[in-house]
């Protein structure tokens, strides 16, 4: 009898622990190297500090960001003209960082990501 | 004087031979596990919005210690793509999936080489998060 009961235990700890993951897709653009002399972008800028969002160059409350990135996007059609540039400091939390873009993709943005050639990864 | 050979039955159990298939199955189902990313730690980060993640092929961790795992192996953020690449190989568009699953502390001198990474392999990624409750 013991034998039967430790066997349901391992099965039922086993199906518990196979639960399907949920998350959110992130449609990207397939990356391309451009230089720092291309010509301005028309697409919106946000820039991520680790508390902090800049939307083209003003600073933003992340409370107020949805409001203000759906304005600005209201009037674009074109997926090109959807497509928001994102540049993240490098202590940006992943946490910070989702949030933000969840707020561009709702207001239906694109993210891109602009990351600079000079940046170091640190590897431990 | 003839004496006769004893006839000794051997005989399968049949009554636990269900028991042995099914603890194999079960260690079968646990090693099985043991090769993914199941045993790193992280923390997902929160959102509101949630669709049940795909099936992939690969899944990227970084886990609290800002290690890069590939599917549950460590991996240089260098060398990603490369390996990215040779998993998907030719898969066509919508099954070129790949999990992220990034520690909510982690900064973005970690994560973002690695979106980059799966850009520029054509995967179609999808963070993996956690339903924000209010």
């Amino acid at each position: 009898m013991s034998d039967i009961a430790f066997i349901l235990i391992v099965f039922f700890l086993v199906c518990a622990s196979i639960q399907p993951d949920k998350g959110r897709s992130q449609q990207i653009p397939r990356s391309e190297e451009k230089d720092q002399k291309d010509e301005q972008s028309q697409n919106p800028e946000v820039k991520i500090t680790r508390d902090r969002v800049f939307l083209n160059g003003n600073i933003v409350k992340s409370e107020d960001f949805l409001a203000r990135i759906r304005i600005l996007l209201a009037e674009k059609t074109t997926e090109a003209d959807r497509v928001v540039v994102v540049k993240s400091r490098e202590d940006t939390t992943y946490a910070f960082w989702i949030k933000i873009t969840d707020y561009i993709e709702q207001a239906g943005g694109i993210v891109t990501l602009q990351l600079e050639e000079e940046r170091e990864v640190k590897i431990d | 004087m003839k004496i006769p050979r004893k006839k000794y039955e051997a005989s399968v159990p049949s009554m636990a031979m269900g028991d042995i298939a099914f603890l194999l199955l079960i260690f079968f189902v646990i090693l099985a596990r043991a090769q993914d990313d199941s045993h790193l730690q992280w923390q997902p980060a929160k959102t509101e919005l949630l669709d049940q993640a795909k099936f992939s092929k690969a899944g990227v961790v970084v886990d609290v210690d800002n290690k890069t795992y590939l599917n549950g192996q460590e991996i240089g953020v260098g060398q990603l793509a490369v390996e990215l690449d040779a998993i998907l190989g030719d898969a066509p568009v919508g099954e070129r999936t790949v999990l992220l699953k990034v520690h909510k502390d982690a900064t973005a001198v970690y994560f973002e080489p690695i979106i980059e990474a799966v850009s520029e392999v054509g995967g179609d990624l999808i963070h993996i998060l956690e339903k924000h409750h209010e």
